[in-house]
């Protein structure tokens, strides 16, 4: 669907900013079209942010501030759209997320489902935050709970290192057309939803330690 | 076109500053030579205001209960009146947020509503008509030394500035009669002035330690972007605060009742003001609190005035590490630290912020006036003399609704590059709901009542319909200045709902519009004519355009449309060499919708011409 640019009212294809005069075009696009880069997962976030800056000088709001309002509205548009669609695309997780709701799969927003995998490690942490915010241990024995807290957290970031790693070779693996899309995304939404998880776990194990002035 | 200048909306003092042939430039008051206009406003019963140095020297006459003895010049002994200080401290606030020591100051403020009013004989002032009154004088200075209209500004805030502070700085902007272009976030243009002046690139951390608020952020200066990756701070917490601690010490000595008495109370701030100021040059000096029938005096080391201004300052370096975990970044990673407001003159600031980031902050551009460098740095890339320079810059706190069990769903979270949005899908709870409500929250507390209430708004009417069948779309766009706007989409039929905003605070468009008619001076007639340049340029637009597409389409009007329209172009043309800004308006508005249909047959005309031609090609 083509849209009309806003200062040279010229019929453009859905793009980022018009190629005849160069405004900037309130149009819906998805992620990767706004880059202008191809449609795989394995990206390099280096190239993403060149992109990023470069189309950001072109179309960001302080380069149409002389403008009329409906130059300056689209210019707003296309910006919040190039905004959002780096930040989703630079980090490897929300990116996946994208990916899946492009392909029409989604991962609930709150996950309850404890990957099976976890359940037993899940379970040991909140036990041991438990035990600290309830401060039943005294002496000796706090401290045991204290280290196993702390201990916990380099557990969960080390969890998370190979998660990510594992997303990596997800998306290597796609882009590489190896296995079927089904399986894949199968794949996808298991790391993710681990991701989601122990991320969760970090946030809360992180608030308890802060509590206790523990780091 | 319109010079734009930059602004810095001090909480102790203000500037006023221009880029001229590539570089920013300060300017001073011709008549005094002043680069810095005190942040101080005399507002009396009759009429009279005075701002800066002359507001200044009313101070110990006005302010009282009733009656000083000594009457000056020009002064009636029955003369009424307030003298603001610091009146940036009470911007965008509901009476009720307004800190404890700022509540004391005034006798005449009124903290029971939405807006803090003060009030003066049958008067009141709201703080954006206060800062205004600041930026009319430094408009004043601004066209008198360059000879230019000062029309178009940009003006700095505080980086942790929420939306209502903002929203209130935008307001005093248009009371002064003054288009505020841009707000640009203190440390940013700080940042911007020394990005000119010596930096290359790299990671710099902006700490900002005004006389009201503190600000740190974290910025990425690469190729002329200047990219903000976090920002954190306090908009309470400044030099004034030291100051407070200091007056403390001589107040304890006094009774209770002078304690109290507020005309005691300001001038004890005023000497321990000056007296920390002349410790960072000296070891040691003396205050003395002189008081109509007693003198309190009281001699102050350096040592002592650290020690008070010690936890402070810790407050400051909390929130550079909690910029610094936001952005993922160690101190160690910083590349150069830059000192900016008139508190990082303190020995005792230096010394702790070198000792966090590890190295020797600069300080070569003056701490008071690189804001305002800056703010006239952005100034200039605005007006496109900059080449490639562009600033990116942050929301400082996350925006969220309120949800289900009064939990606060953040949906944009804070340090998002702005200009950002995101969307939400709503429908009708219940069947044949009329109306949706909305609750906008800033802050990052997981409850909704332990956020700040940005506005509600009622989304509708929605057509009549089973519970969930409704879809609409609304769409929450913070812009370049930090400040939510709200736009509502219903998805089936692609019509833009109406949004009726209650913002929780500040002052709403029909109490600016009236500001605007009570306008105190010249103000008021600067403004019509500036309202009425731009109809006539909003005019100018649609015709142009509209020239255009009767050149290029005209083929699809029948000829009565198309003399219709070229009527009703003509009478808007004749009201665009008149003064009638009403009547611009109206025929602009008029214009919009009877070239409405035309506009859908071009479309659709170039739809169709798009799809021929591809039909075409394919065939070939």
């Amino acid at each position: 669907m083509q849209a009309r640019c806003p200062s040279c009212a010229r019929l453009q294809q859905p793009r980022l900013f018009c190629s005849d005069c160069g405004a900037p075009l309130a149009v819906e696009l998805d992620y990767f079209d706004v880059l202008g880069i191809p449609r795989q997962l394995t990206l390099d976030p280096a190239q993403l942010e060149a992109l990023y800056h470069d189309l950001g000088r072109r179309v960001h709001p302080d380069r149409f501030a002389n403008q009329p309002a409906p130059v300056r509205n689209a210019s707003l548009a296309a910006t919040a759209l190039l905004t959002r669609a780096f930040r989703t695309l630079r980090d490897p997780f929300s990116r996946g997320l994208y990916w899946l709701e492009l392909h029409g799969e989604k991962l609930a927003r709150d996950n309850k489902e404890v990957p099976p995998e976890l359940a037993e490690f899940i379970f040991e942490v909140q036990e041991s935050l438990a035990e600290l915010q309830a401060g039943q241990v005294d002496g000796n024995d706090s401290d045991h709970v204290k280290k196993r807290v702390l201990s916990a957290k380099s557990d969960i970031q080390s969890l998370l290192k190979n998660a990510f790693a594992q997303l990596d070779q997800n998306y290597a693996d796609w882009d590489n057309r190896v296995n079927h899309q089904a399986d894949l995304i199968v794949k996808l939404k298991s790391v993710l939803s681990r991701i989601a998880y122990l991320r969760t776990l970090e946030r809360d194990v992180g608030r308890v330690l802060e509590q206790h002035d523990l780091r | 076109m319109a010079v734009i200048f930059g602004i810095d909306l001090g909480t102790t003092n203000s500037l006023i500053a221009v880029m001229e042939e590539g570089r920013p430039r300060i300017i001073a008051d011709p008549k005094s030579g002043d680069t810095m206009l005190p942040s101080v406003v005399a507002l009396l019963a009759n009429g009279r205001v005075e701002v800066g140095k002359s507001a200044i020297e009313l101070e110990p006459h006005l302010n009282v209960e009733r009656g000083g003895t000594i009457v000056p010049a020009g002064l009636g002994r029955d003369d009424e009146g307030v003298v603001v200080r610091s009146v940036k401290r009470y911007m965008g606030l509901g009476g009720d947020e307004v800190a404890q020591e700022d509540r004391h100051r005034y006798a005449f403020a009124d903290f029971g509503g939405p807006v803090v009013r003060f009030k003066v004989g049958q008067r009141t002032f709201t703080p954006p008509q206060i800062s205004a009154e600041i930026l009319r004088t430094l408009k004043g200075w601004g066209e008198a030394a360059t000879g230019e209209k000062v029309e178009r500004v940009v003006i700095t805030v505080p980086a942790y500035f929420n939306d209502g502070q903002r929203q209130a700085t935008k307001d005093a902007g248009r009371l002064a009669g003054l288009e505020v272009v841009r707000l640009v976030n203190e440390p940013t243009a700080a940042s911007l002035a020394y990005g000119l002046h010596s930096m290359a690139s790299g990671r710099v951390a902006v700490y900002d330690f005004g006389g009201g608020t503190f600000d740190i952020s974290i910025l990425n200066v690469k190729e002329g972007i200047f990219e903000v990756l976090a920002t954190s701070g306090d908009t309470h917490l400044g030099g004034d605060d030291i100051d407070l601690a200091v007056a403390n010490l001589m107040l304890n000595q006094l009774p209770e009742e002078l304690r109290r008495n507020r005309q005691v109370w300001n001038t004890a701030r005023q000497v321990a003001e000056a007296a920390k100021k002349r410790l960072s040059a000296e070891v040691e000096t003396g205050m003395e609190l002189r008081l109509p029938h007693l003198t309190v005096s009281r001699l102050l080391s350096r040592q002592e005035l650290e020690e008070l201004a010690q936890p402070l300052v810790t407050r400051t370096i909390d929130c550079c590490a909690r910029a610094l975990k936001d952005a993922n970044l160690t101190p160690a990673e910083i590349d150069a630290v830059v000192l900016v407001g008139g508190s990082t003159r303190m020995p005792l600031v230096r010394r702790r912020v070198q000792s966090f980031f590890d190295r020797e902050p600069l300080c070569s551009l003056d701490p008071d006036e690189v804001v305002a460098l800056g703010a006239s740095v952005q100034a200039g890339v605005l007006m496109g003399k900059s080449g490639d320079m562009l600033l990116l810059d942050v929301v400082p706190l996350s925006l969220g609704i309120e949800s289900m069990g009064g939990v606060m769903e953040r949906i944009i979270h804070r340090n998002t590059t702005i200009p950002t949005s995101a969307c939400e899908r709503f429908t009708n709870a219940v069947d044949n709901q009329t109306h949706v409500d909305i609750h906008v929250l800033q802050g990052e507390r997981e409850l909704a009542k332990d956020c700040r209430s940005l506005a509600r708004f009622k989304l509708g009417p929605i057509e009549p319909q089973p519970a969930g069948m409704a879809r609409i779309e609304v769409t929450f766009l913070i812009d370049a200045n930090g400040i939510l706007n709200v736009t509502a989409r219903d998805e089936r039929t692609g019509r833009e709902h109406s949004i009726d905003v209650k913002p929780s605070y500040g002052l709403t468009d029909e109490e600016i519009e009236r500001m605007l008619e009570e306008a105190i001076d010249l103000g008021e007639e600067d403004l019509t004519q500036r309202l009425l340049i731009q109809a006539r340029n909003d005019a100018a637009a649609i015709l142009a355009a509209l020239s255009k597409q009767l050149n290029e389409y005209g083929a699809l009007l029948d000829q009565a449309e198309r003399d219709a329209i070229q009527a009703l172009a003509a009478r808007l043309e004749t009201a665009r060499q008149s003064n009638d800004r009403e009547l611009i308006a109206s025929l602009v508005e008029q214009l919009n919708e009877m070239t409405t249909p035309f506009a859908h047959r071009i479309m659709d005309e170039a739809i169709k011409a798009a799809l021929e031609k591809r039909t075409v090609e394919e065939v070939s």
